[in-house]
């Protein structure tokens, strides 16, 4: 009876420990099949390409416009004016827009809007029985299906996050404008303080996202099973995942970014 | 004739759509009428704390992991390493948890709002309601609203706490650049219950929305096993949307004019 208790409350444990496992094996067949010849996958690639692209680049462009105006830069904005240097305002932006909120919102949207989309098509392939039959036919779904997404997922959260940061600085500029600032001040600070490494930390880090995101939402969907509620229910759990993993990755990654770049952390 | 406009035009459309089916289903609730299912409401609201909570801990906590690591540093930068509350205080209550909270509500209620109820429509089971004189906007939809109302508020306010926690441990503890009474001074100085209360509005317009929105693709969904699931991604779109929309709105109407900071006169 209570080895039976035990079993029913380590069970959560269990399936986590599992899922992580089948989807760190995942990850590993996924690198394998991308340098072993042959490479079928150039079409597909670029299909889920401009299909991510299509799909994310509205919300990414509205979402980091707002969240860049409201949380850097109207609270940030509110306590430089009460200090009088509302030039900082630039220097901050590097701090927030480029380093976290890019990121945040690129792997928010991707995971948010391309994810789910991924793991809708592929989950209802799964249950459509259409994976088995690839099989059947010699058709390898890991490096046909996985792989492009993978490739394409990485490329593209990596690139979008440049225009994150555009549009960031964008809605600084925005917020420095509000309150009656001449952009010169803005500018300065911002060109002074970025450095190259903030630049490809974030860049570096918005890849590995849409790498973690396509592995997390192709497993879901690839294991999706019970009928329609099983899709959903898989792209539920797929964007959930997706989210704290994204989210735990980011702080590791700023933890060790900042820590072991010291440069990083004077401002000029 | 198509035409570039349709795109745009389509949005409009859609978005008209669930503004009417929201306010219908909000209407529901608050003529009362759901209250003749009060007993689902309540058994909603036991799934949200039971299925969601730890979820939305979980995810506030590495939110505020993370406000406290980027703000230690920055104040490092700018010399005073004593001040990272002051980052930390906005950083949690003011921006992060709201938006964390829509995050992560329209990842797991939003999405599966919209896998259950889309699954019922798919297989007929709505209409299956509606013969047994259900019916089925206030025993589906209203419901949920009214469950979302009744535990939300009280998951937000401990997800405050776990991200309050969460920054403590990564500004004290991880980088350690400040003790932790200095910490906590400017902490608890640069806050007061009127911001508890702005933030905890901006998070309940956001979990409002979400639900209504995935009440309605959820309830609208047709086309099978695909229908189900590319409504799942078409909710999360709108929904990531709102979530920012509403943040950078509740930002500009509570701190626009006043930034609510004990600096000056």
């Amino acid at each position: 009876m209570a080895a039976e208790t035990i079993v029913r409350a380590l069970l959560p444990a269990k399936t986590f420990f599992e899922e992580v496992g089948e989807m760190m094996i995942l990850t590993a067949k996924t690198l394998a099949s991308i340098v072993r010849p042959p490479y079928p996958y150039g079409e597909e690639l670029v299909g889920q390409f401009l299909f991510v692209l299509k799909l994310s680049w509205f919300p990414m462009t509205i979402s980091t416009f707002a969240l860049c105006f409201g949380a850097p830069g109207l609270q940030a904005a509110g306590i430089l004016d009460l200090f009088g240097t509302l030039d900082r305002l630039g220097g901050f932006f590097v701090v927030t827009a480029v380093r976290f909120i890019g990121p945040i919102v690129t792997a928010a949207v991707v995971a948010g809007v391309a994810g789910t989309a991924i793991t809708a098509d592929l989950g209802a392939r799964k249950i459509r029985e259409e994976l088995d039959a690839l099989q059947v036919l010699g058709v390898d779904p890991i490096k046909n299906l996985v792989v492009p997404r993978f490739l394409a997922l990485m490329v593209i959260t990596g690139l979008l996050d440049i225009f994150a940061i555009v549009f960031g600085i964008t809605a600084g500029m925005a917020a420095s404008l509000l309150y009656g600032e001449p952009l010169g001040g803005f500018f300065a600070t911002l060109f002074t303080n970025a450095l190259i490494a903030d630049l490809w930390g974030s860049v570096l880090m918005c890849t590995l996202f849409g790498g973690i995101i396509a592995v997390v939402c192709c497993y879901k969907g690839m294991t999706a099973s019970g009928g329609p509620a099983g899709v959903g229910r898989a792209v539920n759990q797929a964007v959930v995942i997706a989210f704290l993993a994204v989210f735990f990755f980011l702080y590791m990654f700023t933890a060790i970014l900042l820590a072991s770049n010291p440069e990083l952390q004077t401002i000029r | 004739m198509t035409g570039w406009l349709d795109v745009p035009r389509g949005w409009i459309d859609s978005l008209g759509e669930i503004a009417r089916f929201g306010s219908r289903v909000a209407g529901l609730v608050y003529s009362g009428r759901v209250f003749q299912f009060f007993g689902e409401s309540l058994r909603q609201a036991g799934i949200l704390v039971l299925g969601s909570a730890l979820i939305i801990w979980a995810f506030v906590f590495i939110l505020g992991l993370n406000c406290g690591v980027i703000g230690a540093y920055f104040s490092r930068s700018i010399g005073a390493p004593s001040n990272a509350g002051i980052f930390s205080a906005y950083c949690d209550l003011r921006e992060g948890i709201p938006y964390a909270f829509g995050y992560i509500l329209s990842a797991k209620v939003g999405t599966g709002i919209v896998a259950e109820l889309g699954a019922m429509r798919i297989s007929d089971e709505i209409d299956a309601l509606e013969v047994m004189g259900i019916e089925p906007v206030t025993f589906l939809a209203a419901t949920r609203l009214l469950g979302a109302w009744i535990a939300l508020p009280f998951l937000f306010l401990v997800g405050v706490g776990v991200a309050y926690f969460s920054s403590y441990i990564a500004v004290v503890e991880q980088v350690g650049d400040v003790s932790s009474g200095g910490y906590l001074l400017i902490f608890w100085t640069f806050q007061d219950y009127v911001d508890v209360l702005f933030s905890l509005a901006k998070g309940m317009v956001m979990a409002t929305i979400i639900v209504l929105v995935g009440c309605y693709y959820g309830y609208t969904a047709s086309g099978g096993p695909v229908g189900v699931g590319t409504a799942t991604a078409k909710s999360m779109v709108v929904n990531i949307i709102m979530v920012h929309i509403v943040g950078m709105l509740g930002t500009l109407i509570f701190y626009g004019s006043n930034p609510r900071a004990p600096i000056g006169g």
